[in-house]
Protein backbone atom coordinates (compact mmCIF):
# COMPACT_ATOMS: atom_id res chain seq x y z
CA UNK A 1 0.00 0.00 0.00
CA UNK A 2 1.34 3.40 -1.07
CA UNK A 3 1.92 6.34 1.64
CA UNK A 4 -0.87 8.17 -0.16
CA UNK A 5 -3.67 5.44 -0.01
CA UNK A 6 -2.28 4.71 3.54
CA UNK A 7 -2.70 8.59 4.40
CA UNK A 8 -5.95 8.41 2.89
CA UNK A 9 -7.32 5.77 5.07
CA UNK A 10 -6.42 6.93 7.87
CA UNK A 11 -7.73 10.37 7.39
CA UNK A 12 -11.54 8.46 7.24
CA UNK A 13 -10.63 6.81 10.21
CA UNK A 14 -9.94 9.35 12.06
CA UNK A 15 -12.64 11.40 11.42
CA UNK A 16 -14.86 8.76 11.27
CA UNK A 17 -13.91 7.15 14.67
CA UNK A 18 -14.08 11.03 16.28
CA UNK A 19 -10.19 11.00 17.23
CA UNK A 20 -9.63 13.35 20.15
CA UNK A 21 -6.59 14.38 19.20
CA UNK A 22 -7.54 15.56 15.85
CA UNK A 23 -10.73 16.60 16.85
CA UNK A 24 -9.02 19.27 19.66
CA UNK A 25 -6.44 19.98 16.61
CA UNK A 26 -9.53 20.51 14.15
CA UNK A 27 -11.26 23.05 17.05
CA UNK A 28 -8.47 25.04 17.87
CA UNK A 29 -7.21 25.55 14.43
CA UNK A 30 -11.07 26.78 13.28
CA UNK A 31 -11.24 28.63 16.55
CA UNK A 32 -8.06 30.85 15.74
CA UNK A 33 -8.54 31.11 12.20
CA UNK A 34 -12.13 32.26 12.40
CA UNK A 35 -11.26 34.82 15.65
CA UNK A 36 -8.53 35.71 13.28
CA UNK A 37 -9.84 36.72 10.58
CA UNK A 38 -12.77 38.47 12.03
CA UNK A 39 -10.33 40.79 13.32
CA UNK A 40 -8.77 41.39 10.36
CA UNK A 41 -11.91 42.11 8.07
CA UNK A 42 -12.84 44.66 11.61
CA UNK A 43 -9.84 46.81 11.09
CA UNK A 44 -8.45 45.29 7.27
CA UNK A 45 -11.71 47.07 5.54
CA UNK A 46 -11.96 50.34 7.26
CA UNK A 47 -8.20 50.82 6.80
CA UNK A 48 -8.15 49.32 3.03
CA UNK A 49 -11.40 51.40 2.38
CA UNK A 50 -9.70 54.42 3.66
CA UNK A 51 -6.46 53.46 1.24
CA UNK A 52 -8.11 53.05 -1.56
CA UNK A 53 -11.27 55.49 -1.57
CA UNK A 54 -9.57 58.76 0.43
CA UNK A 55 -6.37 61.14 -1.22
CA UNK A 56 -4.29 61.93 1.53
CA UNK A 57 -0.52 63.05 1.71
CA UNK A 58 1.57 59.93 1.67
CA UNK A 59 -0.88 57.48 0.56
CA UNK A 60 1.25 56.03 -2.40
CA UNK A 61 4.17 55.21 -0.06
CA UNK A 62 1.43 53.81 2.45
CA UNK A 63 -0.46 51.36 -0.60
CA UNK A 64 3.41 49.93 -1.17
CA UNK A 65 4.25 49.83 2.49
CA UNK A 66 1.02 47.30 2.48
CA UNK A 67 1.47 45.65 -0.57
CA UNK A 68 5.15 44.77 1.12
CA UNK A 69 3.39 43.39 4.05
CA UNK A 70 1.46 40.58 1.76
CA UNK A 71 5.02 38.99 1.63
CA UNK A 72 5.57 39.11 5.33
CA UNK A 73 7.05 35.41 6.31
CA UNK A 74 4.92 34.23 9.25
CA UNK A 75 8.22 33.07 11.54
CA UNK A 76 8.60 37.07 11.64
CA UNK A 77 5.59 37.98 12.71
CA UNK A 78 5.78 34.73 15.05
CA UNK A 79 8.93 36.29 16.10
CA UNK A 80 7.50 39.85 16.60
CA UNK A 81 4.55 38.54 18.64
CA UNK A 82 6.95 36.61 21.01
CA UNK A 83 8.80 39.43 21.54
CA UNK A 84 5.78 41.33 22.29
CA UNK A 85 4.17 38.54 25.05
CA UNK A 86 7.03 37.14 26.49
CA UNK A 87 7.61 37.54 29.91
CA UNK A 88 9.75 40.28 29.68
CA UNK A 89 8.27 42.02 26.50
CA UNK A 90 6.23 44.86 26.49
CA UNK A 91 3.01 42.66 26.75
CA UNK A 92 4.76 40.28 29.29
CA UNK A 93 1.91 40.93 32.35
CA UNK A 94 -0.85 39.89 30.29
CA UNK A 95 0.66 35.66 30.16
CA UNK A 96 -0.65 35.50 26.84
CA UNK A 97 2.24 33.42 24.98
CA UNK A 98 1.84 29.86 24.79
CA UNK A 99 -2.26 30.18 24.69
CA UNK A 100 -4.93 30.50 21.45
CA UNK A 101 -4.84 34.15 22.03
CA UNK A 102 -0.89 34.65 20.72
CA UNK A 103 -1.76 32.91 18.37
CA UNK A 104 -5.51 34.74 17.28
CA UNK A 105 -2.79 37.84 17.32
CA UNK A 106 -0.52 36.66 15.23
CA UNK A 107 -2.62 35.51 12.78
CA UNK A 108 -4.54 38.58 12.68
CA UNK A 109 -1.36 40.60 12.26
CA UNK A 110 -1.20 38.28 9.13
CA UNK A 111 -4.54 38.26 7.87
CA UNK A 112 -4.54 42.15 8.46
CA UNK A 113 -2.57 43.69 5.54
CA UNK A 114 -3.93 40.90 2.76
CA UNK A 115 -7.53 42.53 3.61
CA UNK A 116 -6.34 45.77 3.70
CA UNK A 117 -4.18 45.60 0.48
CA UNK A 118 -7.29 43.47 -1.31
CA UNK A 119 -9.68 46.07 -0.20
CA UNK A 120 -7.90 48.85 -0.96
CA UNK A 121 -7.60 46.92 -4.52
CA UNK A 122 -11.65 46.07 -4.99
CA UNK A 123 -11.97 50.21 -3.82
CA UNK A 124 -9.59 51.08 -6.68
CA UNK A 125 -10.79 49.27 -8.98
CA UNK A 126 -14.82 50.66 -8.60
CA UNK A 127 -16.36 52.73 -11.55
CA UNK A 128 -15.13 56.00 -11.56
CA UNK A 129 -18.79 56.88 -12.50
CA UNK A 130 -20.14 55.57 -8.89
CA UNK A 131 -19.07 58.76 -7.21
CA UNK A 132 -20.85 61.25 -9.07
CA UNK A 133 -24.02 58.90 -9.32
CA UNK A 134 -24.16 58.83 -5.72
CA UNK A 135 -22.95 62.52 -5.19
CA UNK A 136 -26.21 63.40 -7.95
CA UNK A 137 -28.78 61.04 -5.82
CA UNK A 138 -27.67 63.04 -2.33
CA UNK A 139 -25.79 60.35 -0.97
CA UNK A 140 -24.39 61.58 2.11
CA UNK A 141 -20.56 60.78 2.66
CA UNK A 142 -21.30 57.88 5.26
CA UNK A 143 -24.03 56.22 2.89
CA UNK A 144 -21.43 56.77 -0.10
CA UNK A 145 -18.75 54.55 1.97
CA UNK A 146 -21.34 52.45 2.62
CA UNK A 147 -22.93 52.14 -0.96
CA UNK A 148 -19.04 51.95 -2.57
CA UNK A 149 -18.28 49.27 0.23
CA UNK A 150 -21.14 47.41 -1.15
CA UNK A 151 -20.72 47.31 -4.87
CA UNK A 152 -17.17 46.53 -3.74
CA UNK A 153 -18.83 43.59 -2.18
CA UNK A 154 -17.33 40.33 -4.45
CA UNK A 155 -13.74 41.68 -4.11
CA UNK A 156 -14.08 41.97 -0.16
CA UNK A 157 -15.12 38.49 -0.31
CA UNK A 158 -12.18 37.80 -2.31
CA UNK A 159 -10.11 39.13 0.45
CA UNK A 160 -12.01 37.40 3.09
CA UNK A 161 -10.99 33.93 1.28
CA UNK A 162 -7.50 34.81 0.70
CA UNK A 163 -6.90 35.44 3.79
CA UNK A 164 -8.61 32.89 5.67
CA UNK A 165 -7.09 30.62 3.39
CA UNK A 166 -3.59 31.77 4.32
CA UNK A 167 -4.61 32.13 8.32
CA UNK A 168 -5.85 28.31 8.29
CA UNK A 169 -3.04 27.23 6.69
CA UNK A 170 0.42 29.27 8.34
CA UNK A 171 2.50 27.28 10.75
CA UNK A 172 4.88 29.39 11.72
CA UNK A 173 3.19 32.05 14.03
CA UNK A 174 1.35 29.01 15.78
CA UNK A 175 4.40 27.19 16.65
CA UNK A 176 6.46 30.00 17.66
CA UNK A 177 3.79 31.55 20.02
CA UNK A 178 1.42 29.19 20.55
CA UNK A 179 4.04 26.10 21.44
CA UNK A 180 2.09 23.24 19.86
CA UNK A 181 0.72 21.80 23.39
CA UNK A 182 -1.39 19.06 23.22
CA UNK A 183 -5.86 19.51 24.37
CA UNK A 184 -4.62 23.76 23.92
CA UNK A 185 -2.69 25.11 21.70
CA UNK A 186 -1.96 22.37 19.25
CA UNK A 187 -4.06 23.06 15.69
CA UNK A 188 -3.51 21.29 12.12
CA UNK A 189 -0.47 22.67 11.11
CA UNK A 190 1.56 22.06 14.36
CA UNK A 191 0.37 18.91 14.58
CA UNK A 192 1.44 18.38 10.95
CA UNK A 193 5.14 19.30 11.34
CA UNK A 194 5.20 17.46 14.84
CA UNK A 195 3.96 14.18 12.87
CA UNK A 196 6.53 14.67 9.75
CA UNK A 197 9.44 15.53 12.63
CA UNK A 198 8.63 12.12 14.48
CA UNK A 199 8.49 10.66 10.91
CA UNK A 200 4.79 9.59 10.82
CA UNK A 201 4.82 10.71 7.39
CA UNK A 202 1.38 9.46 6.57
CA UNK A 203 -0.24 10.67 10.00
CA UNK A 204 0.68 13.82 8.43
CA UNK A 205 -0.60 13.60 5.14
CA UNK A 206 -4.15 12.33 6.74
CA UNK A 207 -4.03 15.61 9.18
CA UNK A 208 -3.30 17.29 6.08
CA UNK A 209 -6.15 16.24 3.73
CA UNK A 210 -8.60 16.86 7.08
CA UNK A 211 -7.27 20.51 6.31
CA UNK A 212 -7.73 20.78 2.96
CA UNK A 213 -11.10 19.76 3.24
CA UNK A 214 -11.81 22.22 5.67
CA UNK A 215 -10.49 24.60 3.62
CA UNK A 216 -12.81 23.34 0.93
CA UNK A 217 -15.54 23.97 3.02
CA UNK A 218 -14.91 27.11 3.80
CA UNK A 219 -14.25 28.54 0.15
CA UNK A 220 -17.78 26.26 -0.72
CA UNK A 221 -19.28 28.26 1.87
CA UNK A 222 -18.34 31.86 0.73
CA UNK A 223 -18.75 30.83 -2.78
CA UNK A 224 -22.49 30.43 -1.17
CA UNK A 225 -22.54 34.09 0.45
CA UNK A 226 -21.12 34.98 -3.15
CA UNK A 227 -24.31 33.75 -4.99
CA UNK A 228 -26.59 35.07 -2.54
CA UNK A 229 -24.61 38.67 -2.35
CA UNK B 1 -28.90 75.37 5.48
CA UNK B 2 -33.00 74.16 4.13
CA UNK B 3 -34.10 75.18 0.77
CA UNK B 4 -37.67 75.72 0.26
CA UNK B 5 -39.60 73.60 -2.25
CA UNK B 6 -41.89 75.91 -4.03
CA UNK B 7 -44.29 75.12 -6.03
CA UNK B 8 -44.51 75.39 -10.23
CA UNK B 9 -44.83 79.00 -11.10
CA UNK B 10 -47.70 79.21 -12.89
CA UNK B 11 -47.62 82.43 -14.25
CA UNK B 12 -45.79 83.27 -17.46
CA UNK B 13 -41.94 82.13 -17.67
CA UNK B 14 -41.07 85.87 -17.50
CA UNK B 15 -42.51 86.59 -14.03
CA UNK B 16 -41.27 83.46 -12.22
CA UNK B 17 -38.76 83.88 -9.93
CA UNK B 18 -35.07 83.48 -10.48
CA UNK B 19 -33.86 80.01 -9.12
CA UNK B 20 -29.76 79.74 -10.57
CA UNK B 21 -27.96 82.93 -10.75
CA UNK B 22 -24.21 82.85 -12.16
CA UNK B 23 -21.87 85.60 -11.56
CA UNK B 24 -18.80 85.68 -13.15
CA UNK B 25 -18.51 82.07 -12.75
CA UNK B 26 -15.58 79.68 -14.01
CA UNK B 27 -14.67 76.81 -13.93
CA UNK B 28 -10.98 74.87 -14.80
CA UNK B 29 -9.22 71.45 -15.00
CA UNK B 30 -5.49 71.64 -14.31
CA UNK B 31 -5.18 75.23 -15.20
CA UNK B 32 -7.26 74.96 -18.42
CA UNK B 33 -10.52 77.03 -17.86
CA UNK B 34 -13.04 75.40 -19.57
CA UNK B 35 -16.12 77.10 -19.10
CA UNK B 36 -16.48 81.03 -17.92
CA UNK B 37 -20.60 82.47 -17.33
CA UNK B 38 -20.07 85.94 -16.82
CA UNK B 39 -23.94 86.32 -15.66
CA UNK B 40 -26.54 83.89 -16.26
CA UNK B 41 -30.06 83.38 -14.69
CA UNK B 42 -32.19 80.44 -15.00
CA UNK B 43 -36.17 81.28 -13.91
CA UNK B 44 -38.25 78.68 -11.59
CA UNK B 45 -39.80 76.21 -13.47
CA UNK B 46 -38.66 76.99 -16.85
CA UNK B 47 -37.70 73.85 -18.92
CA UNK B 48 -33.95 74.65 -20.85
CA UNK B 49 -32.46 73.19 -23.51
CA UNK B 50 -28.59 73.58 -23.87
CA UNK B 51 -27.01 72.29 -27.90
CA UNK B 52 -23.64 72.68 -28.44
CA UNK B 53 -20.75 70.95 -29.85
CA UNK B 54 -18.42 68.46 -27.77
CA UNK B 55 -16.49 69.97 -25.26
CA UNK B 56 -18.83 73.60 -25.30
CA UNK B 57 -18.99 73.09 -21.53
CA UNK B 58 -22.97 71.58 -21.24
CA UNK B 59 -21.59 68.86 -18.89
CA UNK B 60 -19.71 71.31 -16.52
CA UNK B 61 -22.28 73.57 -16.12
CA UNK B 62 -24.62 70.78 -15.58
CA UNK B 63 -22.44 69.45 -13.02
CA UNK B 64 -22.00 73.20 -11.30
CA UNK B 65 -26.11 73.76 -11.60
CA UNK B 66 -26.19 69.70 -9.93
CA UNK B 67 -23.52 71.03 -7.12
CA UNK B 68 -21.47 67.96 -7.97
CA UNK B 69 -18.70 70.17 -8.12
CA UNK B 70 -17.93 74.09 -7.66
CA UNK B 71 -16.50 76.37 -9.62
CA UNK B 72 -12.93 77.85 -9.41
CA UNK B 73 -14.07 81.51 -9.91
CA UNK B 74 -17.32 83.19 -9.51
CA UNK B 75 -20.51 82.71 -7.37
CA UNK B 76 -24.21 80.79 -7.64
CA UNK B 77 -26.90 81.77 -6.07
CA UNK B 78 -29.60 79.46 -5.87
CA UNK B 79 -33.00 80.80 -4.40
CA UNK B 80 -31.29 83.87 -4.31
CA UNK B 81 -28.27 82.81 -1.48
CA UNK B 82 -25.07 82.66 -2.36
CA UNK B 83 -23.72 78.63 -2.60
CA UNK B 84 -20.80 77.31 -0.88
CA UNK B 85 -19.89 74.13 -0.56
CA UNK B 86 -20.76 73.72 2.92
CA UNK B 87 -24.79 74.02 1.51
CA UNK B 88 -24.21 71.25 -1.56
CA UNK B 89 -25.54 67.83 0.15
CA UNK B 90 -28.52 70.15 1.24
CA UNK B 91 -29.09 71.19 -2.10
CA UNK B 92 -28.20 67.99 -3.70
CA UNK B 93 -31.33 66.40 -2.05
CA UNK B 94 -33.21 68.93 -4.03
CA UNK B 95 -31.36 69.12 -7.46
CA UNK B 96 -30.50 66.13 -9.25
CA UNK B 97 -28.04 65.38 -12.16
CA UNK B 98 -28.92 62.60 -14.68
CA UNK B 99 -24.71 62.30 -16.09
CA UNK B 100 -24.48 61.23 -19.49
CA UNK B 101 -23.19 58.33 -18.66
CA UNK B 102 -24.47 56.92 -16.11
CA UNK B 103 -23.80 54.39 -13.59
CA UNK B 104 -26.39 51.44 -11.91
CA UNK B 105 -25.57 49.73 -8.96
CA UNK B 106 -25.16 46.28 -9.05
CA UNK B 107 -28.67 45.48 -8.25
CA UNK B 108 -32.07 45.44 -9.37
CA UNK B 109 -34.16 47.92 -11.29
CA UNK B 110 -36.40 48.51 -8.47
CA UNK B 111 -33.32 49.43 -5.72
CA UNK B 112 -32.18 51.60 -7.90
CA UNK B 113 -34.68 53.17 -8.53
CA UNK B 114 -35.21 53.29 -4.84
CA UNK B 115 -31.88 54.17 -3.78
CA UNK B 116 -32.41 57.76 -3.80
CA UNK B 117 -35.74 57.50 -1.65
CA UNK B 118 -34.11 55.42 0.55
CA UNK B 119 -31.54 58.18 1.01
CA UNK B 120 -34.36 60.55 1.83
CA UNK B 121 -35.81 58.58 4.54
CA UNK B 122 -38.46 58.20 2.30
CA UNK B 123 -40.57 54.66 3.88
CA UNK B 124 -43.81 55.04 2.85
CA UNK B 125 -44.88 54.36 -0.56
CA UNK B 126 -41.55 53.52 -1.63
CA UNK B 127 -42.54 51.01 -3.80
CA UNK B 128 -45.56 52.59 -5.24
CA UNK B 129 -43.10 55.90 -6.07
CA UNK B 130 -40.66 53.04 -7.44
CA UNK B 131 -43.65 51.54 -9.88
CA UNK B 132 -44.83 55.29 -10.77
CA UNK B 133 -41.40 56.09 -11.86
CA UNK B 134 -40.47 53.14 -13.53
CA UNK B 135 -44.22 53.86 -15.39
CA UNK B 136 -42.99 57.44 -16.59
CA UNK B 137 -40.04 56.22 -18.23
CA UNK B 138 -42.22 53.31 -20.24
CA UNK B 139 -40.72 50.03 -18.10
CA UNK B 140 -43.05 48.06 -16.58
CA UNK B 141 -42.69 47.48 -13.18
CA UNK B 142 -43.91 44.07 -12.99
CA UNK B 143 -41.45 43.15 -15.82
CA UNK B 144 -38.18 45.19 -15.04
CA UNK B 145 -38.61 45.94 -11.32
CA UNK B 146 -37.15 42.46 -10.29
CA UNK B 147 -34.35 42.02 -13.13
CA UNK B 148 -31.16 42.96 -12.61
CA UNK B 149 -29.36 46.07 -14.13
CA UNK B 150 -26.41 43.12 -15.82
CA UNK B 151 -29.69 42.47 -18.20
CA UNK B 152 -30.64 45.48 -19.52
CA UNK B 153 -29.75 47.40 -22.35
CA UNK B 154 -28.22 50.23 -23.23
CA UNK B 155 -31.41 52.15 -23.87
CA UNK B 156 -33.30 50.37 -20.46
CA UNK B 157 -30.11 51.13 -18.48
CA UNK B 158 -30.77 55.13 -19.36
CA UNK B 159 -34.56 54.60 -18.44
CA UNK B 160 -33.74 52.92 -15.29
CA UNK B 161 -31.30 55.51 -14.08
CA UNK B 162 -33.83 58.56 -15.14
CA UNK B 163 -36.52 56.78 -13.50
CA UNK B 164 -34.22 57.15 -10.42
CA UNK B 165 -34.13 61.04 -10.61
CA UNK B 166 -37.86 61.18 -11.69
CA UNK B 167 -38.74 59.15 -8.02
CA UNK B 168 -37.11 61.46 -5.87
CA UNK B 169 -39.50 64.38 -7.40
CA UNK B 170 -36.27 66.66 -7.48
CA UNK B 171 -37.09 70.35 -7.62
CA UNK B 172 -34.42 70.61 -10.79
CA UNK B 173 -33.67 67.68 -13.05
CA UNK B 174 -30.58 68.71 -14.72
CA UNK B 175 -30.49 65.68 -17.61
CA UNK B 176 -27.53 65.48 -19.45
CA UNK B 177 -27.73 64.23 -22.82
CA UNK B 178 -30.40 61.64 -22.07
CA UNK B 179 -31.54 60.34 -25.64
CA UNK B 180 -27.86 59.73 -26.07
CA UNK B 181 -27.39 56.09 -28.28
CA UNK B 182 -31.56 55.46 -27.27
CA UNK B 183 -33.91 54.42 -29.65
CA UNK B 184 -36.83 56.10 -31.25
CA UNK B 185 -39.55 54.79 -28.91
CA UNK B 186 -37.03 55.61 -25.48
CA UNK B 187 -36.28 59.12 -27.04
CA UNK B 188 -40.55 59.74 -27.05
CA UNK B 189 -40.55 58.21 -23.19
CA UNK B 190 -37.65 60.68 -22.42
CA UNK B 191 -39.35 63.88 -23.61
CA UNK B 192 -42.97 62.89 -21.92
CA UNK B 193 -41.48 62.27 -18.92
CA UNK B 194 -39.25 65.77 -18.41
CA UNK B 195 -43.00 66.74 -19.45
CA UNK B 196 -44.70 64.94 -16.61
CA UNK B 197 -42.00 66.14 -14.09
CA UNK B 198 -42.98 69.33 -14.51
CA UNK B 199 -46.54 69.39 -14.86
CA UNK B 200 -47.05 67.27 -12.15
CA UNK B 201 -44.44 68.82 -9.04
CA UNK B 202 -43.26 72.15 -10.61
CA UNK B 203 -39.69 70.85 -11.69
CA UNK B 204 -37.18 72.89 -13.32
CA UNK B 205 -35.35 71.28 -15.78
CA UNK B 206 -32.27 71.93 -18.08
CA UNK B 207 -31.39 69.48 -20.74
CA UNK B 208 -28.45 69.24 -22.82
CA UNK B 209 -28.74 67.36 -26.71
CA UNK B 210 -26.96 67.34 -29.59
CA UNK B 211 -30.36 66.68 -31.29
CA UNK B 212 -31.75 70.69 -31.19
CA UNK B 213 -35.13 70.16 -33.34
CA UNK B 214 -36.12 67.42 -30.59
CA UNK B 215 -35.66 70.32 -27.42
CA UNK B 216 -37.91 72.57 -29.92
CA UNK B 217 -40.82 70.14 -29.60
CA UNK B 218 -40.93 71.01 -25.57
CA UNK B 219 -38.24 73.32 -24.38
CA UNK B 220 -38.98 76.97 -23.08
CA UNK B 221 -35.68 78.21 -24.18
CA UNK B 222 -32.59 76.90 -26.08
CA UNK B 223 -29.31 78.38 -24.94
CA UNK B 224 -26.41 77.60 -27.18
CA UNK B 225 -22.72 76.77 -25.88
CA UNK B 226 -19.26 77.16 -27.85
CA UNK B 227 -16.23 77.48 -25.92
CA UNK B 228 -16.96 77.16 -22.62
CA UNK B 229 -19.33 80.15 -23.15
CA UNK B 230 -23.01 81.08 -23.37
CA UNK B 231 -23.52 82.28 -26.53
CA UNK B 232 -27.22 83.41 -26.29
CA UNK B 233 -30.71 81.90 -26.92
CA UNK B 234 -31.66 80.23 -29.77
CA UNK B 235 -35.20 79.79 -29.45
CA UNK B 236 -37.62 80.50 -26.96
CA UNK B 237 -41.20 79.80 -26.12
CA UNK B 238 -43.11 83.06 -24.99
CA UNK B 239 -44.86 81.33 -21.55
CA UNK B 240 -44.36 78.22 -19.90
CA UNK B 241 -46.85 75.35 -19.75
CA UNK B 242 -46.78 75.40 -23.92
CA UNK B 243 -46.28 71.79 -25.00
Amino acid sequence: MGPFLEALIRAFRMILTVDPEVYSAVGTTLYVSTVSLVLSLLFGIPAGFLLGYASFPGRRVLRTFVDTLLSLPTVLIGLLVYGLLTHNGPLGRFELLFTVHAIVIGQSLLGFPIVTALTASAVEALDQRLRLTLLSLGASPLRRCATSLREARYGLLAAAVTAYGRVLTEVGIAIMVGGNIKWHTRTLTTAIALETNKGDFAAGIALGLILLLMASGVNAALYGLRKRA
Amino acid sequence: MRFSSSPACSRSLSSCPLLYIFQDVEQAYKGRTVLSVARWSVRRGTVLGLVGPNGSGKSTLLRLMGFVEFPVRGTIFFEGRRISRKDAQALRLEVTLLPQDPYLLDRTVADNVAYGLSVRGVRRGRAARVQEALQWVGLDPGVFGGRSVRALSGGEARRTALAARLAVRPQVLLLDEPTAEIDGDSVQRVRSAILHARSNWGATVVVTSHDREWLLTFCDEIQEMRDGRLTGPIAAKATIGVQ
